[in-house]
């Protein structure tokens, strides 16, 4: 099977039933996907695919097949931090910090879908748990994320004016 | 104040070392006097894994390139020890945040944590107490019990300071000054006369020879330039691009998956496999055994997936009580608090006299359930066995945990193991236990050669782990026409939690559970005014391991003890916050906090239609926490957790966000044990397998959090765990206010609460 996973092509040769986690994790040893439960639950596992935040723990790697798969180790292919990150470390986000390779992947796509969400938005779209309860400083981050993306977008406007 | 002890002082040399610190007669031949970390020549160290340079002492390094290595031997697991270490060592050391890179040491007598075993701090000079010497010896590295800032706020600083004061000296001598003329500054040591400057790392070799005659006095709070300023995490960067290391992300050349199965029964054992040749035979299967005692089997494969799988499809012989059962437990519970108490930790005055017969008895009967630690990180531990050496690799609370579980269990002498300390995504007390280190040596010894890494599903680590006790706990009090407690009575019945886990960790040190503190801590210390009192437990007979749970006893004795006590103030009539107030009036320190809590919540200002608020204050490890909750009723029985206020008085602060960051952290812990926790038991199995099961707070749930921190100057506290405390309390308080239903039974869910 062949996979495309931030930017690149993978061959692998596992059960078409293995979940792309297990693909990602430990046939690529891209660790920074985690696992978490399992079962769809608690959104550790999350990548994009084809820009939607996907669980990849229950998702065999043959669904995966011709998608385009983005990491949490592909967000930043050039070395600079997304607006997501940035937000991220300005408001001291992660604690443990295991869940939140899913965490921002799942801001992202919120992001990409509706650029500035709601309290009540982020209620809905981001739905998995952090052990360490970082929700406060999350919500904080993901409206930061929003306005960074904003004036990122404006300048870039701006730029290509000129 | 803590300073002050640092007026004095204190020559050290060699032979008080030797006095003070020589353990001979009792078998301890290893010198551990206090400072005698402070000097590489008095004391021994390895630095192994220190890196380039040279070392200062035990905490310090420096290379030529001026990079300074800071050991941190406590295990970050969210909580910030990473970052408040290294924070305590630059502001003595006169370097920046950004000098500094760390690295986590081998578990060795410098490294370790005395506050574990003996509440008093050590002091930044004088020599150790007997016990702190102990820890020493063994030496108990580990993190846990809120006490890292507590344990290393003198040494540590000292550990800077003194390194500060062997570069000026080195300074001062290749000038051919006094040093006296020598000063630090921004990692440099600078001439006052000349104006010249020379760099630590130019320093650093000559500095590494230096022996000081007198020890520095340590900063007075109002010179700080690092210590009480909110200073961003140093892990944080790695950990918003999925590049900080974990125990489960480690990955070695031809490393296998092995994942356990425990016995099904708790206590019980597995006898054998019926299908052993058929799971061999699966993809990628490369081994499948029992481990010692039968408490599990693993198989062990080339990918976690298809070691999970084989794993499940195991057809296991197996014995044990399949006659377990919650209903049991609790018919046990009551058995213990009518007829086999155990011990009395608070006994004043005479409160059954009060009490028996007596008129307008309060009498309430609370219980709490067994809870899971359910760190987002499942259990997991990665060894190689190569001979008659080993490497371990693991996010753990202990890394001299780590060490004795590798030599438990493959057999290999300490001295030729290697810890590799990761990442925690998670520890709340599971990662203090040894089972997964224990287990993974096994199966690591037989593979020799090849690295093992062992993962519990989350299924196992939910099923089979330490848990936070199902507790019982009666009340009765009697008030005086004031509202003033006459008498308080509080009977529990538990399963010791100091006993199940010492056991499990150094047996020859396990006290009995009569001795537990743990058991009745926050129960039996409470700070409130009473005439008569007795606290009293005993102890359940079950084949449950029972662990640590972030704030361990406090966890269940604040809800049974806040809530007690607000029952208190309503059969008193009168305000729960002025009630409780009245009864602290003798500790200056809860009024203060509580009052500051009152204060922000607007507590004397009536809140909208459908909203109500509780109230909770409680200490533990060290530091006092007071939560205001505030709830708006959505329809009968369903209710959104707007806002908690909460209050901290922890002493001296060495990071503010951190400190801020652990309330929040606390107050979510809290609330999920408060709103959905429960691990049960039927037919001898646990019934909750997974986070379906075991619900957790989450995004639409949470509340959001106010916290303020009171600017106080006593010797640190813990921050950790403290806000867990009061958090179902004042929520249960809040739901009282609101419904008039007084919830005496964790979870609220089981009662037909729900929550937006
Ligand atoms: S690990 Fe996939 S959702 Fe939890
Ligand atoms: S930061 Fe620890 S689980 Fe989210």
């Amino acid at each position: 099977m062949e996979l495309k996973i931030n930017g690149k092509s993978y061959t692998v040769n596992t059960e078409e039933s293995m979940p792309l986690l297990w693909v990602i994790r430990d046939e690529l040893n891209m660790t920074g996907t985690k696992y978490g439960c399992g079962v769809s639950s608690c959104g550790a596992c999350s990548v994009m695919i084809d820009g939607v935040a996907t669980r990849t723990c229950t998702l065999p790697v043959s669904a995966a097949v011709g998608k385009e798969i983005t990491t949490i180790e592909g967000l930043n292919p050039n070395g600079e931090l997304t607006a997501v990150q940035k937000a991220w470390i300005q408001h001291q986000v992660p604690q443990c910090g295991y869940c939140q390779s899913g965490m921002i992947v799942a801001a992202e796509a919120l992001l990409n879908e509706n650029a500035n969400p709601t309290d009540e938005d982020i209620n809905n779209s981001i739905t998995n748990i952090c052990r360490c309860g970082t929700y406060n400083r999350i919500r904080a981050a993901i409206h930061t994320a929003a306005e960074l993306r904003a004036l990122e977008t404006e300048l870039i406007k701006k730029v290509m004016g000129e | 104040m803590a300073d002050n002890n640092t007026s004095k002082t204190k020559k050290w040399t060699r032979r008080a070392f030797i006095a003070t610190g020589g353990l001979v007669g009792v078998g301890l031949i290893v010198g551990i006097g206090g400072n005698v970390y402070l000097s590489k020549n008095a004391y021994k160290y390895s630095g192994k894994g220190f890196g380039d340079g040279n070392s200062l002492n035990a905490w310090v390094r420096i290379a030529p390139d001026n990079t300074i290595t800071v050991a941190v031997p406590r295990a970050e697991m969210g909580q910030g020890v990473y970052t408040s270490i290294p924070m305590m060592i630059a502001e003595e050391l006169e370097v920046s945040m950004d000098d500094i890179k760390i690295y986590a040491p081998q578990p060795e007598p410098a490294y370790a944590n005395a506050l574990l075993l003996v509440p008093e701090p050590k002091k930044e000079y004088s020599s150790l107490t007997f016990m702190q010497k102990v820890a020493h010896f063994l030496p108990l590295v580990a993190t846990g019990g809120s006490t890292a800032i507590s344990d290393g706020y003198n040494y540590m600083r000292a550990a800077g300071a003194t390194a500060r004061e062997m570069l000026i000296e080195a300074a001062a001598a290749k000038w051919g000054v006094d040093k006296s003329k020598c000063y630090a500054e921004n990692a440099h040591i600078i001439n006052k006369d000349s104006k010249e400057k020379l760099t630590y790392g130019e320093l650093a070799e000559a500095a590494s020879k230096v022996k000081l005659a007198k020890m520095p006095l340590l900063k007075e709070k109002k010179d700080w330039k690092i210590l009480g300023k909110p200073v961003a995490r140093l892990d944080i960067p790695e950990k918003v691009t999925g590049k900080a290391e974990f125990g489960l992300d480690v990955r070695q050349k031809d490393m296998l998956y092995a994942v356990i199965r425990h016995a099904t029964y708790h206590g019980g054992t597995i006898t054998g496999i019926n299908n052993q040749a058929d799971i061999e035979a699966k993809r990628g299967v490369k081994k499948v055994l029992i481990l010692p005692k039968g408490i599990g089997a693993v198989v062990v494969a080339d990918n976690t997936w298809r070691a999970k799988n084989a794993a499940l499809a195991l057809d296991l012989e197996e014995t044990g009580d399949a006659t377990l059962s919650s209903a049991k437990i609790d018919a046990q519970a009551e058995e213990v608090i009518a007829n086999k108490i155990i011990a009395t930790p608070l006994q004043k005055g005479n409160a059954a006299k009060v009490l028996d017969g007596g008129e307008g008895i309060i009498e309430a009967k609370y219980d709490v359930p067994y809870l899971a630690h359910a760190c987002m990180e499942p259990i997991n531990c990665t060894v190689l066995v190569d001979g008659d050496k080993a490497d371990v690799w693991c996010g753990h609370q202990g890394s001299s945990i780590m060490l004795d579980g590798v030599n438990a269990g493959a057999g290999i002498a300490k001295e030729n193991i290697t810890v590799h300390t990761k990442y925690l995504g998670g520890g709340f007390g599971r990662r203090a236990e040894v089972d997964m280190v224990l287990n993974a040596a096994h199966v690591a010894k037989e593979m020799n050669g090849t690295p093992i890494q062992l993962v519990y599903t989350r299924e196992e680590a939910m099923r089979h782990e330490m848990y936070r006790p199902a507790v019982k706990s009666h009340f009765r009090a009697k008030l005086d026409g004031s509202g003033g407690i006459e008498a308080w009575e509080n009977k529990m019945a538990l399963q010791s939690v100091g006993y199940s886990s010492v056991m499990r960790i150094k047996p020859e040190f396990a006290e009995p559970p009569e001795k537990d503190g743990s058991s009745s801590e926050g129960a039996a210390n409470l700070p409130y005014e009473m005439k008569n009192a007795l606290v009293a437990f005993g102890q359940l007979e079950l084949p449950i391991q029972v662990g640590n749970w972030r704030s361990v006893g406090s966890s269940q004795n604040a809800f049974f003890t806040e809530s007690f006590m607000d029952e208190c103030a309503h059969a008193a009539g009168q305000d729960p916050y002025k009630y409780r107030r009245n009864l602290l009036k003798n500790h200056p320190r809860f009024v203060a906090v509580l009052d500051k809590v009152a204060e922000m919540s607007k507590w004397n200002t009536p809140l909208g239609e459908n909203r109500f608020r509780g109230i909770a204050i409680h200490e533990s490890f060290r530091s006092i926490v007071a939560q205001v909750v505030e709830i708006t009723k959505v329809e009968d029985k369903k209710f959104s957790i707007d806002k908690y206020y909460n209050v901290i008085d922890c002493g001296r602060v060495i990071n503010p966000d951190t400190v801020e960051a652990q309330m929040q952290s606390g107050i979510m812990y809290g609330l999920t044990a408060a709103l959905y926790g429960e691990i049960t038991f039927d037919e001898g199995e646990v019934e909750q397998y997974n986070f379906p099961q075991y619900e957790i707070v989450r995004m639409n749930v949470a509340p959001q959090v106010e916290v303020h921190i009171m600017d106080t100057d006593t010797h640190p506290g813990g921050v950790g765990e403290p806000a867990t405390p009061p958090a179902a309390p004042a929520l249960a308080n809040a739901i009282f206010a609101a419904t008039g239903d007084r919830v005496r039974a964790l979870p609220l869910q089981k009662h037909g609460y729900s929550f937006v």
